[in-house]
């Protein structure tokens, strides 16, 4: 009973959607306030969801329809199902084993992938561009990205989640003795959010709106619900694992704000890479930045 | 039981109206307007109008607008590509016409590559005249729509008298 009001209540289901949408708020009005503009209300993203919820579903031509209906429901399944292993609101993880660190950066992927078959299932051009962007970036930032979240687990000499958690908590804030893995987990988790200036894969101004172009009503509101729980999701992964652990909600919101102004200002800050470019600087910066900090562990390791 | 059900229908229907007033996203498709027009609706979405406070966003996919947004006469070549876009968008949509040339065809009228007006082609909620028309007024033109989805007890668009 109590399993089942985490899976639906809290801390899973319905409280990390209403806390999805309440940072995509934060975050978009704090990009409007960075861009000197008043921002939207803070209802907004409530409201979205709901229009496109209530809103007609579109089915075009040539698509296999089942796989149409069920990949926005899979792909927002899989980032709630992640958000139960992370410690939302700083309490304990609703569920925990170990090696759930794995499990929960793969099902963070799960969206990225759904996007992309999503986009692939469609016969628009838009979405089929917008498809094998999404899949090229998910291949350039996933390996430095889970590297970046296993230097604490190897620090911690665990994979669980809520130990590294603890670990966190008692030793030296780990964006300080791991300045770099912090810095790769930041730069992965806004190439995962597509968030600029890893937003190529949904460009509006070259490829409408990338995978999800052929989207409406309660399919594009379910993978926009996806994003939101994606960006909980993630940032309290980082929060939690290189700013010194999560304990209480006041902890939670202030750690995770913080982690969220970041993301805001870098992303009003910078301009779009092209795809191109999204490759070369995961491959030739991020897996050699992340290697430099493995690098680094093992060597304290070693000396000490 | 029928009373308890029709306030539960009137909830919903408040509900789906409250999210769509707020949240009008819309497509903007230009079909043989001056592109005078134009300007002044990407001037009306720049940081200087801030139209997302009011929930406003541009797409570019009429799939997941709510408001097409339509500027000029419509030519013979652009008749099917507004039609194909018109019917593109997910149902409820609506039609907000700017500027003269959208309402009567304007300079162009009777040109020989000319259809006519918008609404010679597909219904539209909201005509905006001007030419250009200035921001506020094209503002003022969404808001007007919106106004129309409210259940109102007085009309919002009055008519002249006589």
């Amino acid at each position: 009973m109590i399993e089942l009001a985490a899976l639906l209540f809290f801390p899973g289901g319905l409280f990390v959607l209403l806390n999805g949408m309440a940072y995509e708020w934060v975050d978009r009005k704090l990009v409007a306030r960075f861009q000197n503009r008043v921002g939207p209300r803070w209802f907004q993203p409530l409201a979205d969801n709901v229009k496109l919820l209530v809103n007609e579903e579109v089915i075009p031509e040539n698509v296999d329809a089942r796989l149409f209906i069920t990949l926005p429901v899979v792909a927002l399944a899989g980032v709630l199902t992640a958000a139960l292993y992370v410690p939302i609101a700083g309490f304990d993880p609703a569920f925990s084993f170990e090696g759930d660190l794995i499990v929960t950066i793969y099902m963070l992927s799960l969206l990225t992938m759904a996007t992309g078959l999503a986009g692939a299932n469609t016969r628009d051009r838009f979405s089929l561009i917008g498809a094998t962007r999404t899949l090229t970036q998910l291949f350039s930032y996933e390996a430095p990205f889970l590297l970046a979240f296993l230097a604490p687990a190897v620090v911690a000499g665990s994979w669980q989640i809520s130990e590294i958690n603890d670990y966190a908590g008692d030793h030296l804030w780990l964006i300080l003795t791991q300045p770099i893995g912090a810095i790769v987990a930041l730069l992965g988790l806004m190439g995962k959010l597509e968030i600029p200036p890893f937003d190529a894969p949904e460009a509006e101004t070259e490829i409408v709106a990338g995978a999800l172009t052929e989207y409406s009503g309660r399919g594009l509101a379910l993978f926009h619900l996806g994003r939101n729980v994606e960006l909980v999701a993630g940032i309290t992964l980082l929060a939690a694992f290189y700013l010194g652990g999560i304990s209480n909600p006041i902890e939670y919101v202030l750690k995770t704000l913080a982690v969220l102004f970041v993301l805001a200002t870098v992303q009003t800050a910078v301009a779009r890479l092209r795809i191109d470019q999204t490759v070369g600087v995961w491959w030739r910066y991020g897996v050699l930045l992340v290697l430099l900090q493995w690098l680094a562990l093992i060597g304290a390791e070693v000396i000490f | 039981m029928q009373r308890l059900e029709r306030n539960w229908n009137t909830a919903i229907e408040r509900i789906k109206t409250w999210a769509r007033t707020n949240s009008p996203w819309v497509v903007h498709f230009n079909s043989g307007s001056c592109n005078g027009c134009d300007i002044e609706i990407l001037a009306a979405l720049t940081p200087r109008y801030d139209l997302e406070r009011f929930g406003v966003e541009l797409h570019g996919s009429p799939r997941h607008a709510d408001v097409l947004i339509c500027t000029g006469p419509v030519t013979r070549q652009a008749r099917d590509r507004l039609l194909r876009i018109y019917e593109q968008m997910p149902e409820p949509k609506f039609v907000v016409a700017i500027g003269s040339c959208a309402i009567s065809g304007g300079v162009f009228q009777g040109c020989y590559n000319i259809v006519g007006h918008i609404d010679e082609v597909i219904p539209v909620d909201v005509y905006v005249p001007g030419c250009p028309p200035r921001p506020e007024a094209i503002i003022d033109g969404v808001v007007k729509l919106l106004g129309k989805l409210r259940p109102s007890p007085k009309p919002v668009i009055e008519e002249p008298a006589g």
